[in-house]
Formats: C-alpha cells, structure tokens, sequence
C-alpha cells in the first residue's frame, strides 16, 4: 500500500513541477498559492508512504536507492516547507519543485508493474524521443544565442562596436532570446525526462535504474535545473549563463551518442 | 546675375573666431538688410557652431570689382565688434557661379560637415532660406539653387547609406544603447546634469521612446526639463540610491568630484538581477569612476569612446562619401544647364519676337499688290514667310542653345547670346 501513497505524492508533487515550469514564462505569483498547497499535501501522502514502509519493516526504510531518494526528497519538501513558513522565500520553489517530483517518482519505481501492449510502447517512446530532441533544438539555440552575446558584450566592453555597422543583434534581443528557448528547452526536457524514466522503469522494471545512459541523462537534467534556477533567482547572464548552457548542451550531446542506437527500443 | 559664397568653417577658422564672426538668429534680418545696402541683390546667411557663410546674387557690373563676396563679408564682419579683416581673410573660403552650387549642395548633404552626414545642417540651412526670404532677400538665382540643393540632400540621403552614420555625440549614445536593448521603448533614462548636451541627448532618447528622469544640483532646473520631456525630477542628493531602476545612465554634470562609484553601481546591478546598465559620461572632468567599466553587464562611454566612434563611422563612410559627391557633381550639371537655359531664354525670346515682327511689318507692307487670293493661296503666303524666318532664327537659336548646354557657366561663356542680341539689335 506504501507505494500508492508514495505515487499519490508524486501526483502531487507533479503540480508542483508544472508551477515551476509555467513560471519560466509568466512570473505570477498567482499560481503559487496552488502549487504549494498540493506540494504540501504531497508531503503529508509522502510521510504516511514512509511512515506505512517502516511500519512494516520495522526500520526506517534505507534499504536501496529507491527508498533512499524517496526519503532524502521527502527531508528536501519538509526542509523547504519549513523555511518557507519562516522566510516566506518562493523563488526556491523553481528549483525545489522538480527535484521532489523527481527523485520521489524514482522512489516509486522500486516495485515493477505488468508490462504493456507493443503499440502503446512505440508510442511512448516516440513521444520521449521527439519531446527530448525538441528540447535540445531549443536548447542548441539558446547555446548559439548565448555565444553571439558573449561576442556582442566583448565587442561593447572593448568599444570597438560601430552600430551602423554591426551584425550582431542587440544584448537585450539576444537575451530574450535565450530565456525563451533555454525556458522551452527545459519544460520539453522535463517532458522528456519524466516519459523517459517512466518508459525505463516499465521497459527493465527495477532495474533501470542502474542503467548508466539513464543515469547520465538524469545528472544532464539536474544541470540544466540548476542553469534554470540560477538564471531566475540570481540573474545569471553573459560569460556565466553562457559557460552554463555550453556545458548542458555537452552534456546533452553524450546522452545522444549513448542512445546513438535506438533499433533495438522499437518493437517489431 | 552672379551667385557669389565666402565663409569660415570648422576646418578653416578656430572657434575663437567663428564665435566672434557668428550671428544670432536675431541678428540675421538687419545684416541681410545690410547686404542689401552694400549691393547685394539676393542674400543668404547661414551661421551655426561650425560656420559662418553668406551667400549672394549680384549685377554683373558689381561682379567686375574684384572680389566681392570677400567686400560683402568684410563689410559686414568688420561691423561686428573684435574682428579686423585681416585676420578674418586667411581663413575665409570664396566660390562663385557653380563652384558656389556646389558648396551650397555639399553643405546641404551634410558632406561638409565635421561629423559627415549629421542631419541637423540641413534644417539649419532650410531655416536660414526661410529667414532670408521673410526678409525678401531671396530672388530667382537664391530660389532656384537652395531648394534644388534641399532636394539633392534628400536624394543623397535616400540613395547613399550617409544617413546611417552616427551623427552626434548624442546620437553615438543612442545608437550605443540600442545595441545594449534593441529597441529602447520604455527603457528608463536618467540625465545627470540639465545643460544642453544632455538636452539633445535627452530629446533623441526621448524620441526612441525611452522615459526620461532628470536630476541637477539645481532643483528648478531639473523639474523644468523632466517636464519639457514628460519625464520625472529626482532629487540630486538621493538619485544613486534608485540607479537599479535605471538602464541608462547620462552624465554631464560639472561635478569636481565622482558622482556614481564602483561600489554604487554594483550594487544597483546586484538588485537588477544583472540587467545591464548603460553609463553614458560626456563630463570633463568625469562623472563616473572608470572602474565601472569593470564590473560586467555596466557598459560605461566616456567623451573620447563617443568621438572615437563617431571619428570611426566617418572612415568608413568614406566610400559612401564619394557616391555622395559623385550625386552633388551629377546635380550641379544639370541646374547649371538649367540655369544657363534660362539666362539664355530672354534673348532666344526676343529673336523670335523680333523676327516675326519684321515679317508681319514687311508682309503688311507688301500684301495689298499681291491683290485678291484665294484661302489657299493666303495660307500658302503665311506659309512660306513663316518658313523663312523659321529658316533663319533656326541657325542662332540652336547654336545659342547648345553653347549653354554645354560651355561653364562663367558669364563671359554666354557671349553668344551677346552677340546675336547685338548683331540683331534686340532689346
């Protein structure tokens, strides 16, 4: 019973994530109100998971990876929950969000279920590759914007710009242009991430998760979360975003090579 | 008529002199009455920061003595106070006829100018026209080469890329900033220090569609400028504290000491989420500490980064420069012939007239013994006396014509028209 408590939390935690990702695009502050209180009933769901798990065992529940990402999310919620109430801080929610959906629908994937009809598993791995390939063209622009501003800003630095006869488009066009894609980028990687997981999990049952292609994939995610995170709580921009995004689109580009072939995923 | 030029420019004359020799706006109706007086038939006086010019149609018979654009001018500057003409004469520039055009042309395309292809020129010399003909000093030699010259300056515009240059200080800032913020709607604009360089600055920046705030150690001056740009007064004593409001920054105080410091701009950039802030210093001494220039996403110019620029643009602009001179060239040509044509016009005119003068005298004279005709024969009659003089007046005419169209438009050039007025005894 444990794991439907632990799957209801991770529904839960899921409005979390979508708040976070349609913050990218439109910073309200309306949206927050919601997406806290089903994080937070995510959290109570989450604890009586935990709580049954024990019961049953009798120890705390750290006997695998699965169970240990399920808890360690549930302490990330609690501590966040707790500094909310105390420093009324929203801008974390962003980062925080995703990781707890994350790392609990992880948790909620130690116990395999029936396997599935072909037609709808072609399906779904067409939806994860085309939402993942749809993220890295976002993102592969937000790289290619991030270079232009690097010169852009170098060229302002140095004085040597003559507008009449400049190619490069203005720091600002160039900056919104990196929000936007790096922002799409992320809520289709995310997509991807989730159909993904889910696919895996299904596909090898508990063993996916020693799956090293996965695992790598996971960590790319994990930095682009953090590039997001940095870039709306901090303003992060220029030399730095640029470094950032470079790096993820690295990242991205060895999760490619690794699933170079994909023949063998489609069922004939 | 002769159209005759003299003046002083930024590369002929230091300031200390085009100063002493410029008019006010309000000074310009007395001394075109003057020039007037001292035998000018049409006249035009252009004076800005960087010139001094007058222009004039005179008699032929004036033109004979010597130089006189040079007379006219030195009559009217040695009227003004601190000026003796020797000084004046070494850097005094003369055209006359189509050397004159030309000049006048250039000057309109702003391919004169210091910052070539700066736009305010042609207003200037547009108000200057506008002005002398008020004063009706304005006649057809004046009205037919200023306008003419307004729409070569339109046609260079529009046909060579000279209106893309970076103009002005000012103007090098606000190109600056676009390339900072793309379009500058609604970006937020402070103006330290409420003189006249940061009034132009403000009034482009205001154009583009930015928000203008206005700070000056002089409280009343402040508010009068933000008003006259709709903008927003703030106190000078606490305007470093709302800096992360801002994305541009434009100072031209006469502060002795810094007004903005590192540490106030990174801080304002530290509560603007990194959004780059534009740092604009036209201040001699300077304004902003150089050690801004340091911090990323602060883009400070000072004056020499402006001038370089502008100084840089104009390199460029060389080629652009000489497509424009080869449009001034091509439009001196044609109003020169045009000219010519209508200098020539009268006499063609009176030939003409003439001619068929003598033919009706001479066939009044003779039709009576001819007795009665018939229709036909009478329109046979007309006919053929037409045909004569046509014959005859067809020889002079074109070469009259051609010799206009062709030849330098320096009077002695149009002797032809003389003679054949002469050798026809036309009025």
């Amino acid at each position: 019973m444990s794991v439907f408590w632990l799957r209801t939390a991770a529904a839960l935690y899921f409005c979390g994530l979508v708040y976070a990702l349609i913050y990218l695009f439109r910073k309200s502050a309306r949206l927050f109100r919601p997406a806290l209180v089903a994080f937070a009933a995510g959290t109570i769901f989450h604890l009586v998971s935990i709580a049954e798990l024990w019961a049953e065992t009798g120890r705390l529940p750290l006997n695998n990876f699965y169970e240990t990402s399920s808890v360690c999310a549930f302490l990330i919620a609690v501590l966040f929950l707790v500094a909310y109430t105390r420093y009324q801080i929203s801008v974390f929610a962003v980062c925080i969000f995703p990781l707890v959906f994350f790392m609990t629908m992880i948790g909620a994937t130690e116990f395999p279920i029936p396997k599935w009809s072909s037609e709808l598993r072609n399906t779904w791995l067409i939806v994860h590759i085309s939402t993942v390939l749809i993220g890295y063209a976002a993102l592969i622009f937000a790289a290619t914007a991030s270079v232009y501003y690097l010169l852009q800003e170098r060229q302002l630095k140095r004085k040597q710009v003559t507008p009449s006869a400049n190619r490069l488009p203005p720091l600002g066009t160039l900056d919104t242009i990196i929000s936007q894609s790096m922002n799409a980028g992320f809520v289709f990687i995310t997509l991807g991430t989730i159909t993904g997981v889910i696919w895996a999990f299904i596909e090898s049952g508990t063993e996916w998760i020693g799956n090293p292609k996965i695992a790598f994939f996971l960590f790319t995610w994990v930095v682009y979360l953090i590039m997001i995170f940095l870039r709306v709580s901090a303003g992060w921009r220029g030399r730095r975003i640029a470094w950032l995004a470079v790096t993820v689109l690295g990242c991205s580009v060895i999760t490619w090579a690794a699933h170079a072939t994909l023949g063998s995923y489609w069922q004939r | 008529m002769r159209l005759l030029l003299a003046g002083v420019n930024h590369r002929t004359a230091p300031v200390a002199l085009r100063e002493k020799l410029a008019y006010r706006s309000e000074e310009i109706p007395a001394a075109l009455v003057e020039l007037q007086a001292l035998g000018a038939k049409e006249a035009l006086i252009l004076s800005t920061c960087n010139r001094v010019e007058i222009a004039a149609a005179v008699d032929e018979e004036f033109a004979a003595e010597g130089f006189p654009a040079d007379t006219l001018l030195e009559n009217l500057a040695t009227r003004r106070q601190g000026i003796v003409f020797e000084e004046l004469r070494p850097h005094l520039y003369r055209f006359e006829g189509k050397d004159a055009i030309r000049h006048l042309f250039r000057v309109a395309a702003s391919l004169d100018s210091m910052i070539v292809g700066e736009p305010q020129i042609l207003g200037q010399l547009k108000e200057a026209f506008a002005q002398a003909r008020d004063q009706g000093s304005i006649g057809s030699v004046l009205n037919a080469v200023l306008p003419r010259a307004f729409s070569v300056a339109k046609r260079i515009r529009s046909e060579t890329e000279i209106g893309r240059n970076t103009v002005s200080v000012s103007h090098a800032a606000v190109e600056l900033a676009r390339e900072i913020f793309g379009s500058l709607q609604k970006k937020r604009v402070l103006i330290v220090g409420a003189g006249k360089m940061s009034e132009g600055a403000a009034r482009q920046l205001s154009n583009a569609g930015a928000e203008i705030f206005v700070t000056n150690r002089t409280a009343e001056r402040a508010a009068e400028m933000a008003q006259f740009f709709r903008g927003q007064a703030i106190p000078y004593e606490t305007f470093p504290q709302r800096l992360a409001e801002l994305d541009i920054v434009f100072t031209s105080s006469a502060a002795p000491a810094y007004v903005l410091t590192r540490e106030m701009v990174r801080r304002a950039l530290d509560v603007r989420k990194n959004h780059p802030i534009f740092l604009i210093d036209i201040a001699v001494p300077r304004n902003i500490d150089p050690a801004v220039q340091d911090l990323e996403h602060a883009f400070l110019y000072d004056i020499d980064d402006l001038k370089r620029l502008a100084d840089r643009n104009l390199r460029e602009r060389q080629d652009v420069a000489e497509q424009a001179e080869q449009i001034v060239s091509d439009e001196v040509e044609r109003l020169e012939a045009k000219l010519r044509e209508r200098e020539v016009g009268p006499v063609i005119v009176s030939l003409q007239e003439q001619l068929e003068a003598i033919r009706q005298d001479v066939l009044g004279k003779h039709r009576a013994r001819l007795g009665v005709l018939t229709a036909d024969q009478e329109k046979a009659l007309e006919a053929l006396t037409r045909a004569i003089v046509n014959r005859i007046a067809h020889g002079p005419i074109s070469e009259i014509r051609r010799e206009a169209a062709e030849q330098a438009a320096a009077p002695q050039d149009a002797e032809l028209a003389s003679v054949v007025r002469r050798m026809f005894r036309l009025r």
